[in-house]
C-alpha cells in the first residue's frame, strides 16, 4: 500500500530550487573569474613561482599543451583544462568554455554575475535558514555528538558490511553530518574567504583575510570550498536518482512524497527504535506501583499509558503535538520516522 | 524491466543534461546581451557600496605591511607606458617639464610640478595592492595625501567626483581615466605617489604620479597622470561610466 504525504513546505522547495540555479551560476562565473589569473597561492601575496596550483598553457616544441599543476606534480590537460580550441586555433583557457559564464572570456562579465547571484545566495539561505529555525526543522538534521558517534556504523551500512542502518530519527547519520557540515562549516567559509578578497571589507576587518592567512589564502579556500559544494551537490543528485527520482522530483516541485506503508516486517532498527519509545515511558511511573499491597489492584503499567495503540496499524488522524516530548504513543514515533506527518494536511491513501 | 526502464531514464537524463548544458551556454550568452537583463545584474554593485561602506564606516586604514612583507615581483598590468616622444624626452629630464593640472570646479585651479608636489607634506605606507584579476602584491608608498591637493585648491560644493586622466593610452587611442568619489578621496592612504620601494616611480608602474586608493581594487589606482579635475558627474568624459575600465563594463565601484 502506498499513500501520498505532504514532505516540503513551500518556502523549502522554493528555496531548494533557488539555491540550485544560484550554485551552477556561482560556480560557472566563479571559473570565468579563476580564468583571468589561473594560479593559486597562500599568503598574501601572489609571487609567480610560488604558486601551487595552475591550470594553464605552456608552449611544448611548438604546440600549445594545456596543464594542471599542483605542488610540482603535472598533468597534461589539453582538450579539456588549460587550452581550448577556438576558431582561431588552440588559446589558452584554463576552464572550458562550456563551463565559465559567460561563455567567452569576459571577466566583467563574470564579475556581474557573481555578485549578483551571490547576495541571491545569502538571502536564499538567510530565508531558508531563519524559517527553518522558526519551524524547529533544522535541529532535526544538526549532528548531535550522538550521531557522531554513529556515522561510522552508517557508512559500513551503505557499504553494506553492515546489515542493520543506524538511523534514529528522520535523517540518518551521515546525512546529518552532510546537512550540518554545509551550514555550520561550509556556508559561512565560502562567504568570509569571498569577502575577505574585498579590499574595502579588509580596510575595516583586518582579521577577515587574516583568518584564512592572507587574502591569497582566502583565494585560494574559497576555490577549494566551491569543490567541496560541488561535490556534496554530486552525492545529493546522485542520491535523488538512487532512491526513486520521480517520487524525489514529485516532492521538491510539489510537496508530496508517496511512502509505502510497511507490509512486510519493518526493520530491526525501527522495531528497536519503537520498543524503546514505548518502554521508556513504562518506567517512568514507578511510584504508582507504591505501595506493594495495591500492586494487584493497579491495571497493568502498560494500560496506565495514554494513548496506547498496537502499533501495527498507523493512524494517520493523530496530532503530533500533544504526544511528541512524552513520545508514548507508538505511532507518533513512528510516524514522526519517514515524513513530516504534522505537515500532513490530507493523506490521500492509494 | 525495471533495468532497462532505468537505463532508458539515466539516457534521457543524459541527454537532457547535455542539451542543458549547450542550450544554457547560448542562453547565458544571450542574457548577457541583454541590457533590462544586464542592468538588474548590475543592481549588485550598489548593493555591495552600500553595505560594505555601512560595514567598514568612515577612514579604516587597510592593513599596513613591513619592509620584509614587500613582494619581489609586482606585476606591471594594463596599457604599455605612454611611449610618445613627449613622455620619453620628458622622462629622461626627470619631469622637469611635467606638470600635475589641477581643473573644473575647484577655486584655486593651480599646476604643480614634482619637486613641488615633493615638497609637501607626505605619506609613505606598505600596503597590498588588489588586482581584479585576482593576484596581489605588496610595495611601499611614498605620496602626497589628496587632500593636501584638495586644501590647496578648494573643490566648490557642486564637485562630487574627482576624475583623473592619464597619459596612457590603449591600442585604439583611448586614455585611460578613473574616478572617485569624495569619500575616498578624503580617506588618509589615498595618496599620490611619486615613490615605490624608495625609489622614484618606475615607469611601468606610472611615472610619475600614481594615484593608491586602498579601499580599491588596481584598476581604481590610474597611473601617469596628468590632470585631476572635480566633477559634479563623470557622464560626459569618454562613455560616462567614470573610468577606463568601467567604460568596458566593470564596476565603478570596485571595493570587491
Amino acid at each position: 500500500m502506498e499513500k501520498l504525504v505532504y514532505r516540503h513546505n513551500r518556502i523549502t522547495r522554493t528555496t531548494h530550487w533557488v539555491n540550485a540555479l544560484a550554485l551552477v551560476i556561482l560556480v560557472m562565473s566563479g571559473f570565468q573569474i579563476f580564468n583571468a589569473h589561473p594560479h593559486l597561492y597562500w599568503g598574501s601575496t601572489s609571487e609567480p613561482d610560488q604558486a601551487f596550483l595552475s591550470i594553464a598553457a605552456a608552449n611544448d616544441d611548438g604546440e600549445v599543451r594545456g596543464f594542471f599543476r599542483i605542488y610540482g606534480w603535472q598533468l597534461d590537460t589539453t582538450g579539456v583544462l588549460g587550452v581550448q580550441n577556438t576558431e582561431m586555433g588552440p588559446a589558452p583557457r584554463a576552464f572550458p568554455s562550456w563551463l565559465t559564464i559567460p561563455g567567452y572570456f569576459w571577466l566583467a562579465g563574470g564579475r556581474r554575475w557573481h555578485f549578483f547571484f551571490a547576495w541571491i545566495f545569502a538571502l536564499n539561505g538567510l530565508l531558508y535558514v531563519i524559517y527553518n529555525i522558526a519551524n524547529g526543522h533544522l535541529r532535526k538534521f544538526l549532528l548531535t555528538p550522538k550521531d557522531a558517534g554513529r556515522v561510522p556504523a552508517m557508512v559500513l551500512y551503505y557499504f553494506r558490511i553492515r546489515k542493520e542502518s543506524p538511523q534514529a530519527g528522520e535523517y540518518n547519520p551521515l546525512q546529518k553530518m552532510a546537512y550540518t557540515s554545509v551550514f555550520l562549516f561550509l556556508t559561512p567559509l565560502i562567504l568570509l574567504s569571498g569577502m575577505a578578497m574585498s579590499p574595502q571589507l579588509d580596510t575595516a576587518f583586518h582579521w577577515l583575510p587574516a583568518m584564512f592567512g592572507g587574502r591569497q589564502s582566502a583565494r585560494s579556500l574559497h576555490f577549494i570550498l566551491t569543490f567541496l559544494f560541488v561535490g556534496f551537490t554530486f552525492g545529493h543528485v546522485f542520491l535523488v536518482l538512487m532512491t526513486g527520482v520521480l517520487n524525489n522530483m514529485r516532492s521538491i516541485v510539489t510537496g508530496w512524497y508517496k511512502e509505502k506503508v510497511s507490509e512486510k516486517p519493518e526493520p530491526a532498527w525501527l522495531q528497536g527504535f519503537k520498543e524503546e519509545m514505548i518502554q521508556k515511558p513504562a518506567r517512568v511511573p514507578v511510584s504508582h506501583q507504591i505501595p506493594a499491597p495495591e500492586l494487584e489492584e493497579i491495571p497493568p503499567a502498560e494500560e496506565t499509558l495514554p494513548a496506547r495503540v498496537e502499533p501495527t496499524q498507523p493512524d494517520n488522524g493523530i496530532s503530533k503535538s500533544a504526544t511528541e516530548d512524552a513520545q508514548i504513543s507508538p505511532e507518533s514515533s513512528q510516524q514522526t520516522l519517514p515524513t513530516h506527518n504534522n505537515e500532513a494536511k490530507k493523506d490521500i491513501v492509494e | 524491466m525495471n533495468l532497462s526502464r532505468r537505463n532508458l531514464l539515466l539516457g534521457a537524463v543524459q541527454g537532457a543534461g547535455l542539451l542543458l548544458l549547450s542550450g544554457c551556454e547560448k542562453a547565458f550568452n544571450s542574457l548577457q546581451q541583454n541590457r533590462k537583463f544586464l542592468s538588474l545584474l548590475e543592481s549588485a554593485e550598489g548593493a555591495n557600496q552600500r553595505l560594505q561602506r555601512l560595514l567598514t564606516g568612515k577612514n579604516k586604514l587597510a592593513q599596513e605591511f613591513t619592509e620584509q612583507d614587500i613582494s619581489r615581483y609586482f606585476k606591471p598590468n594594463g596599457n604599455p607606458p605612454p611611449i610618445t616622444m613627449d613622455y620619453a624626452a620628458d622622462a629622461a629630464k626627470q619631469w622637469s617639464a611635467w606638470r600635475l593640472e589641477i581643473s573644473g570646479s575647484v577655486k584655486q585651479p593651480a599646476r604643480f610640478s614634482l619637486p613641488e608636489l615633493r615638497s609637501m607634506p607626505s605619506r609613505t605606507q606598505i600596503t597590498r595592492h588588489d588586482c581584479v584579476e585576482g593576484w596581489s602584491a605588496i610595495a611601499k608608498w611614498k605620496g602626497v595625501p589628496l587632500t593636501e591637493i584638495m586644501q590647496r585648491v578648494q573643490p566648490t560644493p557642486e564637485a562630487k567626483y574627482v576624475v583623473f586622466h592619464c597619459m596612457d593610452t590603449d591600442d585604439s587611442g583611448a586614455h585611460y581615466y578613473e574616478s572617485i568619489d569624495f569619500l575616498d578621496a578624503n580617506h588618509p592612504q589615498t595618496i599620490l605617489a611619486y615613490e615605490m620601494n624608495d625609489r622614484a616611480l618606475p615607469v611601468e608602474h606610472g611615472a610619475p604620479l600614481r594615484l593608491r586608493i586602498e579601499t580599491q581594487l588596481g584598476y581604481k589606482h590610474a597611473k601617469y597622470i596628468r590632470k585631476i579635475e572635480f566633477v559634479a558627474s563623470y557622464e560626459a568624459i569618454a562613455a560616462g561610466k567614470g573610468g577606463y575600465w568601467e567604460d568596458q563594463g566593470y564596476e565603478w565601484y570596485a571595493g570587491i
